[in-house]
């Protein structure tokens, strides 16, 4: 939480004069399409409104002058469910994140975000764009129209997380094969087989060998006893 | 190269463009030669890897390209949310596997930022010269490799006789091959053993050598220039939207390179060099680009072996690495181009959402429109000469 | 070949045919992974030259390979194509898995798209261990199986279950590195 709220202060403090620049062409070009903006270790993220992720792609590829476009993903903000849980014996190797939902650098309204960057080849300048999807029907502007290269990305989205993109020309399978259900990089997508047997590497999941030794040399010993009584 | 004359370049320049070959192709089909899908892959040697493409031909030209990818999914993206910081460097090893320690660090270097620590002077040279070692035995590879595709055994083994020195350099500093693991956060897991100086300044020696070889075998060959030169054109302004990044993209002649351009990282700003570009986009701009890189590599590895400063290779990082909450997006020119991690923490001991752009995803994400109208031989050397590894690909 | 299928080939002639057999084998190669490069490596490469050992490394096709190296990652979605390919092989065929991942899943064990190892579609001969292994280590797996290849119908019936498309189980722990299938009742093998 600190380290977010001081990039935040002392962009605040000192802003860096090609992010203010970035932001002033971005308001003259779609005005109120900025919802929050915020920096994250040095690098200018913005979040915009739904309605104009499309009309963006034109503006960053012409206004900001980012004819790269580098990805577009998406981010589940809930949070992680522990695969089984401590209690049901399942998986508690993996790290233990917090329980409540929080939103990272310039916030969001909601669990899904979509977020893409783009940059400039000839500027050196770059920027993350975010954007609020709905939870029930996550649906947001295609960007393959300007950025041919969105295609692909928009197929790995839609794919891990089951975002919809409204114009996209064929929004099908990219890597799994076909009939895979589920959106594996949703949060609530289980890894079956941490769920069946916890993490094999774990340390001290075996007894030290006396401790074994002991437990076993116990039971034989009732066993022996119970034989010994008939 | 020096008796025959170049190739006759008017018949070259009258091919320059896909679209003269697709309205060639399209022509035909009005003759009604009838259209013939070709499934290229997912096992085709041609792709050191599991590359499926499906083409629909129309005789020896091809008027549509899908690329089928996913045969090697490994769903890095979900298994980081798994594993804490230091697993996952073992993980994103093998990402891109020919140059295994440039993957390393962009990561690391995004974990670093988010704890505010940052590595010492000597394992910031140390992390250089050996992502540079890593381009080198990347490229090496390549220089043979792509002789290989257009018919020409010879370079190949020259080709892996080299990254063998290289490699040997790789494990003598950090014990692995392939995949080394070498980076912590804060810093290297060790420092250089004794005499590993010397030694690279000889393999370096080699290195150049071979360059030269490659030059005379590769570049100056009729047939190897008369398969690459006009073919499989990218020109920069569509490279970049496709986001094409690299090598690839320096052969269409625009000026970017990370390790000059972005935001500094490792030694690069101490250090004195060229960046490559041509202006044709073909194949054969790959091919010389890419020589022309190696060359510039073993320079600065030169250099940052003259200039490598005392001290320690590790900054003082807590015994659990926990990082803070916050967001970072770290890019590097990797051997195959831009590499970028988007770490997202909240304070755990693993990351909350690692997104991976890796290069070879977007490099080949053009294939659909470069190979629109191209003979099916070129396909093969298109193919190679864009350079990817499928594990970068499909991640 | 009926007489080997039947199992009364002379002992001298299926010593020679196994002789003649282990130092021709054709090795379809499957790279898939990283370890691709170093089977490359171990082919390619003047260091290891395989080809030394009398493994020729360019079939045409997988219908005239004796042996397949299955290296790297197995995934779900390649799972058939490996299983197509397997079943396109003529009978005496012999399966090498190399590295870990198509050992049993490897680092990606707990993926969701990885198949947990190559033996879940196809019976193996020989595991190589390592992530990858270095390339040395694929030359001793070639190895360890033409030794397996050259004890195969002396003295037990492995020879005519390899013609006829069987599970083999071997015995005897020196030179079968690996039992495949479970193992059948001593009565129901017929002695040579």
């Amino acid at each position: 939480m600190t380290e977010g709220d001081d990039a935040a202060e002392a962009t605040e403090a000192s802003p860096n004069p090609v992010h203010l620049d970035l932001l002033d062409r971005l308001e003259r070009a779609l005005p109120g399409a900025v919802v929050e903006h915020g920096t994250a270790c040095g690098e200018l993220v913005v979040r915009v409104t739904n309605a104009s992720w499309g009309p963006l792609a034109e503006v960053a590829r012409g206004d900001l002058e980012c004819d790269y476009l580098s990805f577009v993903s998406a981010i589940d903000w809930a949070p992680t469910p522990r695969d089984g849980g401590e209690d049901a014996g399942g998986d508690t190797s993996a790290p233990v994140q917090p329980t409540d939902m929080t939103f990272g650098v310039a916030g969001s309204a909601g669990r899904f975000q979509v977020f893409a960057r783009v940059q400039s080849t000839a500027r050196g300048w770059g920027a993350t764009f975010k954007v609020d999807v709905d939870e029930a029907t996550p649906l947001v502007a295609s960007w393959v129209g300007v950025y041919p290269g969105a295609d692909w990305h928009e197929r790995e989205t839609w794919e891990m997380f089951g975002v919809r993109f409204d114009g996209h020309p064929n929004l099908r399978q990219l890597y799994l094969p076909a009939g895979f259900e589920g959106h594996p990089l949703r949060k609530d997508f289980p890894l079956l087989a941490r769920v069946v047997k916890p993490w094999p590497g774990l340390v001290d999941v075996e007894a030290m060998p006396e401790e074994a030794a002991a437990v076993t040399a116990g039971g034989d010993g009732a066993g022996d006893g119970a034989g010994g009584g008939e | 190269m020096s008796t025959t004359e170049m190739p006759s370049a008017p018949d070259f320049e009258l091919e320059r463009s896909a679209m003269r070959h697709l309205a060639d192709a399209q022509m035909n089909v009005e003759l009604d030669t009838g259209d013939m899908i070709l499934n290229l892959g997912p096992q085709h040697p041609a792709t050191h890897g599991t590359l499926r493409l499906v083409v629909r031909l129309d005789g020896e030209r091809v008027i549509a390209a899908d690329p089928v990818i996913g045969y090697m999914h490994r769903g890095y993206e979900k298994l980081t949310e798994f594993r804490t910081y230091p697993q996952i460097t073992t993980l994103i090893n093998r990402i891109d596997w020919l140059s295994s320690f440039a993957n390393e660090v962009p990561f690391v270097h995004a974990a670093e930022q988010l704890m505010g620590i940052e590595a010492p002077a000597r394992a910031q040279y140390i992390r250089t010269i050996l992502t540079e070692l890593s381009r080198i035995a990347t490229f090496v590879l390549f220089l043979g490799e792509m002789g290989l595709q257009v018919g020409a055994l010879t370079p190949a083994f020259y080709g892996f006789r080299d990254r063998e020195h290289v490699l040997n350099l790789i494990e003598g500093a950090t014990g692995g091959r392939f995949h080394p693991n070498f980076n912590r956060i804060g810093g290297l897991k060790d420092d250089l053993p004794w005499g590993w100086v010397s030694e690279t300044r000889q393999v370096m020696q080699l290195v150049l050598d071979s360059c030269d070889q490659f030059e005379d075998l590769v570049v100056g060959n009729e047939i190897f220039l008369s398969r690459t030169r006009g073919i499989g054109i990218i020109p920069g302004d569509i490279g970049t939207a496709y986001g094409v990044s690299g090598s690839n993209l320096r052969a269409s002649g625009v000026d970017w390179d990370l390790r000059r351009d972005g935001v500094p990282y490792l030694a690069y700003p101490d250090l004195d060099f060229k960046v490559w570009t041509h202006s044709a986009g073909d194949s054969f701009a790959r091919y010389w680009v890419r020589l022309q890189e190696t060359r510039e590599s073993v320079r600065m590895v030169l250099q940052l072996l003259d200039g490598l400063p005392a001290g320690p290779v590790m900054a003082k990082v807590p015994r659990i690495i926990k990082v803070p909450e916050g967001e970072a997006w770290v890019e590097t020119e990797n051997p195959l181009g831009q590499m970028g991690y988007y770490v997202v923490s909240k304070g755990a001991t693993g990351p909350f959402r690692v997104k991976i752009r890796s290069a070879s995803f977007s490099n080949v994400s053009i294939l659909p429109w470069l190979l629109r109208g191209v003979y099916v031989p070129d396909v093969v050397t298109i193919l190679a000469s864009l350079y990817f590894i499928l594990g970068d690909i499909d991640r | 070949m009926g007489l080997i299928d039947k199992g009364r080939a002379p002992k001298p002639l299926t010593w020679l045919l196994n002789y003649s057999r282990k130092y021709s084998l054709w090795m379809f190669q499957w790279g898939l992974a990283c370890c691709a490069i170093e089977m490359g490596a171990a082919l390619a490469s003047p260091r290891y030259d395989m080809m030394r050992l009398g493994v020729i490394p360019f079939p045409a096709s997988p219908r005239q390979a004796d042996l397949v190296v299955i290296s790297g990652t197995v995934t779900d979605k390649m799972a058939p194509a490996i299983r197509r390919l397997y079943e396109q092989m003529p009978d005496p065929k012999y399966v090498i898995s190399m590295g870990s991942c198509a050992n049993c899943g490897g680092p990606y064990w707990d993926s969701y798209s990885v198949t947990k190892g190559v033996d879940q579609i196809i019976p193996v001969d020989i595991y190589v261990p390592g992530c990858p292994p270095r390339p040395e280590a694929l030359l001793q797996a070639i190895v360890m199986l033409q030794a397996q290849i050259q004890n195969e119908g002396i003295g037990n019936d492995q020879l005519q279950k390899r013609w006829r498309g069987e599970p083999v189980v071997i015995d005897d722990p020196h030179t079968a590195p690996v039992v495949l299938g479970p193992k059948p009742e001593p009565t129901a093998v017929p002695v040579v």
